[in-house]
């Protein structure tokens, strides 16, 4: 047994030597921090049409678009880390990566992480049940605590339905696609979700979905969230955002408003 | 270190293997199945019938193999890729955790009273948070201390071809090492705790008089343990140990919360960009269903294995 408090003296031992020769958690200047590393570091999650994968398993979207130029014109790599959305403030805190990409600004979230410059826009829709919801009046029928929403748990668009209709059960969900099936099969009443997915999701089931509007709920503006205190980066960043305002927008169109990227795609 | 000795106490605590029951089906054993089956296809027509939902199973297929679009070559996809890594993770992890049982299972069967606290404290710590709480803590708090101070990945860059091309068989893409050793060391450290109480129970369950004769042969504290203690032990561990591993193989889902790319986190991707969930979902459970099926069986034949080594 002495063996074995020798194993556990020496693993203490090399614990601390690893740790008193950690490096400080790397603050100073992100953007030089970037350079030297060769490589821009970007945390986002899978989300239609920002992020996705294509039938060869290769990510596309607008986020991937825009982190791609991105890093090109800083003159450095991209590392793409697809990140769970739950955890993914926490890993941009815990300096898993330099950023995350298409990121709604909140006032909650700006707690806790710095926003450039909006360079997005995006809207939240709903679809609704054509069964459950078909007699109610848009928006205050909904206000009613037999009437079910379902969202996808962390988006922006669940905040938004707890506040305007209050009185309505909310349902959250790890994915879109799941909260749709659930209106689609009659379960709650009616979904959000940023669109397209809602305009998507209603053509693809016209016999059990419908609009109540197809005005956005509510509207938001994305930026990239960094950790807090890095001035220059968020300089930095604007100005590239400036600079590539007609670029952003062409990309934007391309794909929100179109389906072009459809059959490049997995999703049918 | 002499083996007779060994042979000697083998032979007098022989115990002969469970012999297997024949086969026999009885009319009420048919009736019994005969209900199951019409239970499980009555579900199947409600969820056809009262879940409005196409199914596609066309989508999937994709993601298992694809062809490189330049050499023409096939490919492992995103699901094959996810279970490669989930499969590492497993023999990996089975074995990660498996020593670290070992160690804290003797520290907490020492006469030390040190080395009982230390595995005390271990095991009573980790088996009594979830884990879904522990894979956060874990890899926010300490793989976030322990993972600079490595620098693997700039140890992997540096490192020859030859060690480079053993750590990708062992861990697969090396531009995902750092991911994948923190979900094996979450997922050891975490089911090593079990494992240590297994081995404690497998420890205690050899009787005090075995171990005071092999003193009174002379056997020195180390032969004691591995010629008298441990092959009685393992054998009495084995049952645990297989639900304790195929558990292992079920929990190394939980790593994907902090984005390990495994087969769940994988799917999760297929699930989202294909729009396809419950395919995607059934068609993962099958595969984990089939890793932990042959796990079972692979045990069930070390067991008969170790009851006949002691006929």
């Amino acid at each position: 047994m002495r063996v074995l408090t020798r194993l556990f003296g020496f693993m203490l031992l090399a614990a601390s030597v690893l740790l008193a020769s950690a490096p400080a958690n790397a603050q100073g200047n992100m953007l030089e921090t970037i350079k030297k590393r060769g490589k821009l570091q970007v945390g986002y999650g899978s989300f239609v049409p920002w992020a996705l994968r294509d039938k060869q398993g290769n990510w596309i979207g607008f986020e991937i678009d825009v982190t791609t130029k991105l890093a090109k014109d800083m003159g450095v790599d991209v590392e793409l880390m697809p990140t769970a959305w739950d955890g993914i403030i926490p890993s941009l805190l815990a300096g898993k990566f330099d950023a995350i990409f298409g990121m709604t600004v909140t006032e909650p979230r700006k707690e806790q992480v710095d926003f450039t410059a909006p360079y997005s826009q995006s809207g939240v829709g709903v679809a609704a049940s054509k069964q459950l919801a078909a007699g109610l009046q848009w928006p205050e029928g909904y206000n009613d605590a037999k009437v079910t929403f379902a969202c996808r748990r962390g988006i922006a668009a669940c905040k938004a339905i707890e506040e305007r209709w209050p009185k309505a059960t909310l349902r959250q969900f790890d994915d879109d696609a799941i909260a749709f099936q659930e209106v689609i099969n009659a379960n709650a009443h009616a979904v959000m979700s940023s669109e397209p997915k809602p305009t998507f999701f209603t053509l693809q089931n016209p016999e059990k979905l419908f609009r109540p509007t197809t005005d956005y709920v509510t509207t938001g503006v994305e930026g990239f969230a960094i950790r807090k205190g890095n001035p220059e980066a968020i300089a930095y960043f604007n100005d590239w955002i400036g600079k590539n305002k007609d670029w952003l927008k062409e990309r934007h169109t391309y794909w929100f408003k179109t389906r072009d990227w459809a059959d490049k795609a997995a999703a049918n | 270190m002499t083996p007779p000795l060994t042979v000697k106490i083998e032979t007098v605590y022989s115990r002969s293997p469970p012999p297997r029951k024949p086969l026999h089906l009885t009319p009420a054993d048919a009736v019994l199945l005969a209900l199951a089956f019409t239970c499980v296809g009555y579900v199947g027509w409600r969820t056809h019938t009262v879940l409005d939902y196409r199914w596609d199973w066309s989508s999937i297929w994709p993601f298992l193999l694809k062809r490189d679009p330049v050499t023409g070559e096939l490919q492992p996809n995103l699901i094959i890729t996810g279970l490669l890594t989930t499969l590492r993770l497993a023999v990996l992890g089975m074995i990660v955790s498996g020593l670290i049982g070992i160690v804290i299972g003797m520290a907490r069967t020492s006469r030390r009273l040190l080395l009982r606290l230390i595995g005390s404290a271990y095991v009573m710590l980790i088996r009594n948070i979830p884990p879904v709480v522990f894979v956060f803590i874990f890899y926010f708090f300490i793989a976030s201390q322990i993972m600079p101070a490595l620098g693997l990945s700039e140890r992997v860059r540096d490192a020859g071809p030859l060690i480079r091309w053993l750590l990708s068989v062992l861990v697969g893409d090396l531009k995902l090492i750092e991911n994948f050793v923190i979900g094996l060391l979450c997922l050891s450290v975490f089911n090593g705790a079990y494992v240590a109480e297994i081995v404690r129970a497998g420890i205690q369950s050899v009787s005090r008089h075995q171990i005071e004769a092999g003193d009174s042969l002379g056997l020195s504290r180390g032969d004691v343990l591995r010629f008298v203690v441990f092959p009685q032990a393992t054998r009495n561990m084995l049952p645990a140990l297989a639900s304790q591993f195929i558990q292992l193989i079920k929990d190394s889902s939980l790593v994907s919360l902090v984005s390990i790319q495994e087969l769940s986190f994988m799917a999760q991707d297929v699930q989202v960009s294909t729009q396809r969930v419950f395919e995607v979902l059934i068609f993962v459970a099958g595969i984990y269903f089939l890793l932990c099926f042959s796990l079972s069986r692979l045990f069930e034949w070390l067991e008969r294995r170790a009851a006949l080594a002691y006929r």
